[in-house]
């Protein structure tokens, strides 16, 4: 196991020769505090532990790869960082080291409107990309709820899910082929088999699903080929009113098996979130009291699929009671959506008052048949802790599709909770991690995974990976000790310490 | 799709804030200078209550103490999202590729010095980093969705000039800053022609812009020329003046026309920009001067935002800008534009007026009243990711970033096939024109394009 050195000014000149460009090379304390803090919850008080002893911004391939090299021949951790919008401190070192900051590779290198594929450097974001597509007509579709912050690199480090996969699929649909600098510093093409623009191939293992969503615990993504869809004719998105959970639920799932190909994704909010964004989001829209639940659906494709489509999705929506809430509400709230995660800034303490808060978000991935339970034992977790500490509110859930083209089955579920960061100190903060590992614990003991797309690699649901991987957890650590004999890539993270203690679950 | 959705997002809280764009006034001004008390909007904790969090910092010298109180709450607001919706829009960082020059390192720092991690001379060079052109304000999820509700706005423009006014009060401002501010300070004007030598741009030359148009000095309304207009590119104000003039408005020159100290107050001199803005009043005053015609952005910001907050009610000037103005001359048929332009142009919507003023439908108005013109838009919200690079300081601290910023905003154009880029600014034109040189695309203020469509020979100079 790595023991971390404070890195000496050998390392920064190493570095320095490397990257040979002035101001690639980052050693400053606000250089270096200010890539340690990602946008959910944060243990402010322990701030410094959490600092990269230096930090590189490399612009090619080769740069990375004698980085990772020479972090192999010191034994100095290394972990990359895109556009740190992670929320699951995926990007946040552990233990100091050098941090890769790959957002200078930001280049797009190649549009291929023949084969339909887009070549970009690993730092370049989806809307700047999309405005450089433009002028093609064809689009990259990656939209998470993060789109115009979020990396290319950060995409496929965590395997995120996309607003509108149901009918584009998710990050991992999305990119056809990458670039991979290995933990040995060894740089090595994935994709389906071996060719860069190939969709679909049997030969060999199936190495891009093993590199996505790894969090940079197995290497660094330099480049990355992506898939390029038509730009949509027209969309349509309604939104239904309902006067319990349950109809709406059930609706939800009428809409995710309707078999629409337009269909881009079913939303749910729960009686919670409905009463939260109530509450406390002055752009929701103000609807009647009897209103405890809401289903929203969304389609996207040329004229002649989504506007016979539409009727459909009315039938359906209606179908159990649902009321429709009219046109342009719906496209303006649907189109909000991308901006409503802004509502951290603001939430309640027990007596109603407003303060700032952070947000923290849930993403299980849970069977549809367990979401009512799951979410009932949640929101009395989440009660439990807003009733004995004074910094949690408990903001409600969402429900999203979870499967790529095949919207039905497992959905994502997210509880969003509030916190009170400006009052952090260790005894909440430890009182967060153990709510966290309650929330998760539930979503596995009824057969979901507990993470959909930020990934497991915080202090809460990191200790359970080895839980819910079950007997493949021995695999995981072989893989990971094979590829990365000295636990440099992004150590601590999802337990994988194990991997290098004797093989053995401690 | 997801771009129309960011755009409906936006146009959609805009509805909901455009009853109050502007900051109340007890957040607006520099107020972190010393000697001046923070301004008291309630104790940390948006209610002002008895949870307010401690804040004594021993760690803290007076003026960093000050600071950090006047600063928590609106840095706690981000710190606590860190979505970093700011980040791409920042065209500095767009170049940069420096997450500390990011919107949201500018706030976190603050954090930082709160909590004794950071001192002032840890983060004084990344607040060098911001041309405050206003992009991360109104990307930021918490000014769109929130802002009106809460009547908050992130607020990093401010932050980052307070920085600076507390790297001049500590003696850790910039070279290049401080000497500039010295000479504009000997000058009474930017030495905008340049820092070595002779200076032939004081207050001698101030009004020789205007050479042979006999131009009255003071009256109810005046013009106020900033200094790059004056000195550098004399079309602008030689436009201006002719089509006020055409249009029968009438209108005057300062008696002693000094800096509006706008710039100085963007790189932290409070001190010397209040000094300069009291001369300017009181020269006003004396010529019974009631409206002034802010030609140029930066100033018409400096005298809507800073002045009211320097002078508080003894300020009751009426501020036009010009752009509004012509808008409305063209408007109501007291200017014609009779010469058609036969050009294909795009407009760079200057970051003050569209992302810190709200103001875009004017300019394109205009343009879409000049005949033979063939207008190529980009809308308001994509722009707000677009900059020339020429405000806050940064031409003179790092010139090389400013140029880059304008050769990435040429490069945009480019793709339009256009040959024209159209301004409002006459900051952003020396560095675009300098890009435009290098792309093919010639750079033009949309009053002198106004001025030759009006039929007017403007006169003057378009560069040095
Ligand atoms: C407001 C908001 C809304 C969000 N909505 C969604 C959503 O709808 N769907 C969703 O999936 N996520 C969402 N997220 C979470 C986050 O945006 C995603 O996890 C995103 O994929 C992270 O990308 P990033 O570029 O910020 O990566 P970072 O946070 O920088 O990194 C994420 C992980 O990837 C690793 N990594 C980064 N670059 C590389 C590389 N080049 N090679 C290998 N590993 C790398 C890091 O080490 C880290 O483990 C949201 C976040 C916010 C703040
Ligand atoms: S400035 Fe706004 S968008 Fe940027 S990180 Fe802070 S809160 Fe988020
Ligand atoms: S004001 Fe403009 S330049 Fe400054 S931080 Fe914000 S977006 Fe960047």
């Amino acid at each position: 196991m790595t023991v971390t050195a404070s890195l000496g000014n050998e390392v920064v000149d190493r570095l320095n020769e490397i990257l040979d460009e002035p101001g690639a090379v980052l050693t400053s304390r606000s250089s270096r505090f200010n890539r340690a803090r990602v946008p959910a919850p944060f243990p402010v008080h322990r701030w410094e532990e959490f600092l990269p002893d230096v930090v590189v911004l490399p612009r090619t391939t080769e740069q990375v790869s004698r980085i990772v090299k020479l972090a192999n021949e010191l034994k100095v951790p290394i972990v990359p960082r895109a556009g740190g919008t992670g929320l699951a401190d995926g990007a946040v070192p552990m233990r100091g080291g050098i941090l890769v900051d790959v957002k200078r590779m930001d280049q797009v290198k190649e549009i291929d409107l023949v084969n339909n594929t887009v070549t970009v450097g690993p730092g370049i974001n989806m809307q700047t990309l999309n405005r450089h597509l433009r002028p093609h007509g064809v689009i990259y579709p990656d939209d998470p709820a993060s789109y115009a912050c979020a990396l290319v690199g950060g995409r496929i480090g965590t395997s995120g899910l996309s607003l509108l996969g149901a009918r584009y699929g998710h990050t991992r649909d999305l990119v056809i082929s990458f670039e991979m600098v290995l933990p040995t510093g060894e740089v090595i093409e994935v994709g389906d088999g071996g060719g860069r623009k190939v969709r679909k191939s049997s030969t060999g293992y199936q190495l891009k699903h093993l590199f996505m969503g790894h969090q940079g615990t197995l290497g660094i993504v330099t480049e990355a080929t992506l898939e390029l869809v038509p730009r949509a004719e027209t969309e349509f998105a309604a939104f239904f009113l309902f006067e319990d959970y349950d109809t709406a639920y059930r609706t939800f799932s009428k809409l995710a098996k309707s078999g629409l190909a337009t269909l881009a994704g079913v939303m749910l909010f729960d009686p919670e979130k409905v009463d939260y964004l109530r509450r406390d989001d002055e752009a929701y829209i103000v609807q009647p009291a009897w209103v405890k639940a809401v289903c929203a659906v969304s389609l996207l494709g040329t004229r002649v699929e989504v506007e016979p489509a539409r009727d459909v999705v009315m039938k359906l929506g209606r179908s159990l009671g649902g009321r429709y809430i009219g046109d342009e509400i719906a496209s303006g709230d649907w189109a909000a959506r991308h901006d409503r995660y802004a509502n951290p800034l603001h939430g309640r303490d027990k007596n109603g008052k407003v303060i700032p808060m952070s947000w923290h978000c849930e993403d299980a991935a849970i069977p549809y048949s367990e979401v009512p339970e799951v979410l009932r034992k949640w929101h009395a977790i989440a009660r439990r802790y807003c009733e004995q500490y004074e910094i949690f509110d408990d903001w409600g859930a969402f429900a999203y599709t979870n499967a790529a083209h095949k919207p039905w089955g497992d959905i994502l579920l997210e509880i969003d909770m509030g916190l009170w960061e400006d009052r952090m100190d260790e005894y909440s903060w430890q009182a967060f991690v153990s709510l966290k590992k309650e929330i998760a614990q539930v979503a596995i003991d009824h057969g979901g995974s507990m993470s959909s797309c930020h990934g497991a690699t915080r202090a809460g649901d990191a200790e359970l990976v080895p839980t819910e991987m079950g007997a493949s957890w021995e695999v995981m650590k072989a893989i990971k000790r094979a590829l990365d004999p000295h636990n440099i890539m992004n150590p601590g993270k999802q337990s994988l310490d194990e991997a290098y203690s004797d093989g053995h679950r401690s | 799709m997801s771009d129309k959705q960011v755009t409906q997002a936006a146009a959609r809280s805009e509805a909901t804030t455009t009853t109050d764009p502007e900051p109340t006034p007890s957040t607006s001004g520099d107020d972190t200078t010393p000697g001046r008390a923070p301004d008291d909007h309630g104790p940390r904790g948006s209610n002002g209550d008895d949870r307010a969090v401690d804040l004594a910092m021993p760690h803290l010298g007076q003026i960093e103490q000050a600071f950090v109180e006047r600063w928590h709450e609106n840095a706690t607001g981000c710190f606590s999202s860190g979505h970093k919706f700011c980040r791409e829009v920042c065209p500095v960082t767009q170049v940069t590729r420096n997450e500390n020059h990011t919107p949201t390192a500018f706030h976190a720092n603050v954090i930082g010095l709160e909590k004794g991690h950071l001192s002032v001379e840890d983060v004084a060079d990344d607040y060098v980093h911001c041309t405050q052109c206003g992009g991360c304000e109104v990307r930021c999820p918490n000014t769109l969705m929130v802002g009106d509700f809460y009547r908050a706005r992130t607020e990093t423009v401010k932050v980052v000039r307070a920085m600076r006014a507390m790297l001049v009060d500590k003696g850790l401002d910039r070279e290049k800053w401080k000497v500039w501010n010295r000479l504009t300070d000997e000058l009474k004007n930017e030495p905008v022609l340049g820092v070595e030598g002779e200076q032939p741009n004081g207050q001698a030359q101030v009004r020789d812009w205007a050479a042979g148009l006999d131009i009255p000095i003071g009256g109810d309304t005046i013009m106020f020329v900033d200094c790059e207009a004056a000195y550098y590119r004399t079309s602008v104000p030689r436009a201006t003046a002719q089509i006020l003039r055409k249009a029968g408005v009438e209108f005057g020159l300062m008696n002693e026309q000094w800096c509006c100290g706008g710039p100085a107050a963007e790189m932290g001199y409070v001190e010397q920009s209040m000094r300069f803005a009291r001369h300017n009043v009181d020269d006003w005053r004396r010529s019974g001067v009631k409206r002034i015609i802010a030609i140029e952005p930066h100033d018409y910001v400096h005298f809507t935002e800073d002045y009211p907050a320097y002078f508080g009610d003894e300020f009751d000037f009426e501020v036009v800008q010009i752009i509004d103005l012509v808008a409305e001359l063209i408007r109501d048929g007291r200017l014609e534009l009779v010469k058609p332009i036969e050009r294909v142009a795009t407009y760079h919507d200057p970051c003050r007026l569209n992302k810190r003023k709200g103001i875009h439908e004017a300019p394109r108005e205009i343009l879409r009243a000049i005949p033979g013109l063939e207008f190529r838009d980009v809308d308001r919200v994509t722009q707000w990711s677009y900059c020339s690079g020429g405000g806050g300081g940064l031409p003179i601290e790092k010139p090389e970033i400013t140029a880059e910023i304008s050769r990435r905003r040429l490069e945009k154009a480019s793709e339009l096939d256009v040959d024209l880029l159209v301004s409002a600014c006459v900051w952003s034109e020396r560095p675009l024109t300098a890009a435009g040189d290098e792309a093919g695309i010639e750079v033009r203020d949309i009053i002198e394009l106004v001025a030759e469509s009006a039929g007017i020979e403007v006169g003057g100079r378009t560069r040095a």
